[in-house]
């Protein structure tokens, strides 16, 4: 569950999660989904998926780091992430998804890099939430 | 908002905000604005982020905004910082995520009505020869060593291998390669992540424009710019693709644990920086470099490509010369009098352009008398500018102008209402055809998203920094 956030040059979104677990799955997916069209996007294959942290914010700016990588790098969209409760400062997991095909998964906006601009993560009355701004 | 930061007229094209204003600012913010600009640039965060970098250790003269300054990350995006290159910081912030994105302007020998029958087949065409990349790879596949020697030789790589003529490396910034790159410090990630872009333009305000002079202001600048009324010329605006995105990405992961070595402190994350004589600000230094050599060979080898659609569509004799080709997105090293001192600094332009004056010995011999090329694009089917840098620059601001025209309203701002076809419709009716790899590339990027060129430009002119040329009106407009 995520929604996008409103900024001047760029994008963000703000995710939650009734566990921290989801939050960091539904920022995942709030990435992805702003990067691609995802509707087509099968849950073909499971990629592992991990990051580490010095506190919660980076943390959380890696994880995304790593989807980003996914993404651009190794040319793999993820549409589904199971991931353990998070550790202080780490979280690992699997994606489910499958190599990039332009011809199913038209990409939307190529995303440069997530950033600690105005970058949130706490709890609410709803649960975990973040806020996070991509440079796009 | 910065609504209520307290601001002083220097004149009427100039505004500061003194040092005092808040604690932890070494020096004062300048502003380059028109009153109207001004009003503009107190509804975002920009002037905030001004603020902050003037927090910089090591910072000297002002922190500087340009008008077309808008808010992004850290730093300010039309923001100029220069920092003592002995006991001054680097910050990947003050260069940003696209490294060396810049802007190349190529000029054809033909005119407006010989291209316009034909505009919506060269504009397929281009689209065909020169993607964008939002989905797919780039038709210039290069392996890991070639990448390695692309990373250190720019767009000299591109010309050595075929890719272009002799004198495309030197009518650019640097000769389109700048020393001191090494592909080492550049991580796995990043050249997986730019090796297949090559030859890709990407999304958000990048973009590939068929365009022809509208408007001449200066004669003898024009001549030796080759450029007359009516000529058609063509505009690449990109960068450094997914390898700078990550090599930004990467050094910024690194750089809390060495603050923390260096003892250094900042009211913003996103500004992270070192000293530039550490072995983190130098290893960040050659990686950036490398990267900006990239994003050269990129723009290189989009020209030719380029070259390629035109022949296609309008036989041999259709001749593209590139004019110039400057970076944005930058920070170099360079000597520049502080204070009737000579020092050397390193200036980081983020979202600004070099402008160097008449008789600068950077400026290629046959323009060095008129002064550097600036180029700066306007948004979409607006208009774009060629101006020359003037001695105002390298008194003021480092030698440093505006990059474009600068954002007024969000991505979503500017969807609301709107649907593609009905933008691609007004874009037709005022002679413009435009081809996007993706529904919301025209969306987001419509002229109302943005300031008006044409107000950022008399700003730059007025305060001496940089001369008009030429303006330039898009005919035919590719984007991702």
């Amino acid at each position: 569950m995520f929604e996008i956030l409103d900024h001047t040059a760029d994008i963000g979104f703000r995710a939650w999660g009734a566990t921290r677990a989801e939050l960091f799955a539904n920022a995942a997916l709030a990435l992805e989904s702003i990067a691609v069209d995802m509707s087509d996007a099968r849950e073909q294959e499971p990629y592992p998926i991990a990051a580490s942290g010095e506190d919660e914010e980076s943390l959380l700016v890696n994880w995304l780091n790593e989807v980003l990588y996914y993404l651009d790098g190794r040319r793999v969209v993820m549409r589904r992430f199971d991931i353990g409760e998070p550790a202080p400062f780490q979280v690992v997991g699997k994606a489910w998804g499958e190599p990039r095909d332009p011809a199913r998964h038209p990409g939307k906006l190529v995303v440069k890099g997530v950033t600690y601009h105005l970058l949130k993560i706490g709890k609410d009355a709803r649960g975990w939430f973040a806020e996070v701004y991509l440079d796009i | 908002m910065s609504e209520k930061i307290p601001i002083e007229a220097i004149d009427e094209v100039r505004f500061r905000i003194p040092r005092d204003e808040r604690r932890g600012m070494r020096t004062d913010v300048v502003v380059y604005a028109s009153r109207e600009i001004l009003e503009q640039i107190r509804k975002d965060l920009s002037l905030e982020q001004a603020m902050n970098v003037a927090t910089l250790p090591g910072i000297v003269g002002p922190s500087l905004a340009m008008p077309d300054i808008h808010q992004g990350y850290g730093f300010p995006i039309g923001g100029v910082a220069a920092t003592d290159w002995e006991h001054g910081v680097v910050s990947p912030g003050g260069v940003g995520f696209d490294i060396n994105c810049g802007v190349r302007l190529v000029r054809t020998n033909l005119t407006r009505t010989e291209v316009e029958p034909r505009l919506r087949e060269l504009v397929n065409q281009t689209f065909r020869d020169i993607p964008c990349g939002t989905g797919g790879a780039g038709h210039l596949q290069i392996t890991e060593k070639q990448l390695d020697e692309v990373l250190v030789k720019g767009a000299r790589w591109m010309v050595e291998n075929g890719y272009g003529e002799p004198a495309d490396a030197e009518f650019a910034e640097e000769g389109g390669r700048l020393d001191g790159a090494d592909p080492d410090k550049v991580s796995h990630r990043a050249k997986e992540r730019g090796r297949p872009q090559l030859g890709t333009i990407g999304s958000g305000n990048h973009f590939l424009e068929i365009q022809y002079v509208e408007q001449i202001h200066d004669e003898a600048a024009a001549r030796a710019l080759g450029l007359e009324l009516g000529q058609v010329v063509v505009l690449i605006h990109c960068g450094s693709r997914g390898l700078g995105h990550q090599v930004c990405t990467d050094y910024l992961a690194q750089m809390g644990a060495a603050m923390k070595k260096y003892n250094i402190s900042l009211p913003d994350r996103q500004l992270a920086c070192v000293p530039i004589q550490s072995p983190e600000g130098q290893a960040y230094l050659a990686a950036m470099r490398a990267s900006a050599n990239f994003a050269w060979a990129n723009r290189q080898a989009i020209l030719h490509f380029l070259r390629g659609s035109f022949e296609k569509v309008f036989g041999k004799s259709a001749r593209l010369t590139l004019i110039y080709d400057v970076c944005h997105n930058i920070a170099k090293r360079e000597r520049h009098t502080v204070n009737g001192e000579k020092r050397d600094v390193l200036v980081h332009r983020k979202g600004a352009t070099r402008a160097f004056p008449p008789g600068h010995r950077e400026i290629p011999a046959a323009y060095r008398q008129i002064g550097q090329p600036v180029l700066i694009p306007g948004s979409m089917g607006t208009a774009s500018w060629i101006l020359v840098g003037a001695e105002g620059a390298m008194k003021e601001t480092f030698g440093s102008v505006c990059h474009g025209a600068g954002r007024l309203l969000s991505r979503t701002a500017a969807k609301k209402g709107r649907d593609a076809r009905q933008v691609l419709k007004t874009l037709e009716e005022a002679g413009i055809v435009a081809k996007s790899e993706t529904r919301d590339g025209i969306l987001e990027e419509i002229p109302e998203a943005y300031k008006n060129v044409d107000e950022v430009i008399e700003v730059v002119h007025r305060a001496g920094l940089a001369r008009k040329v030429a303006r330039l009106r898009p005919i035919g407009v590719i984007k991702g």
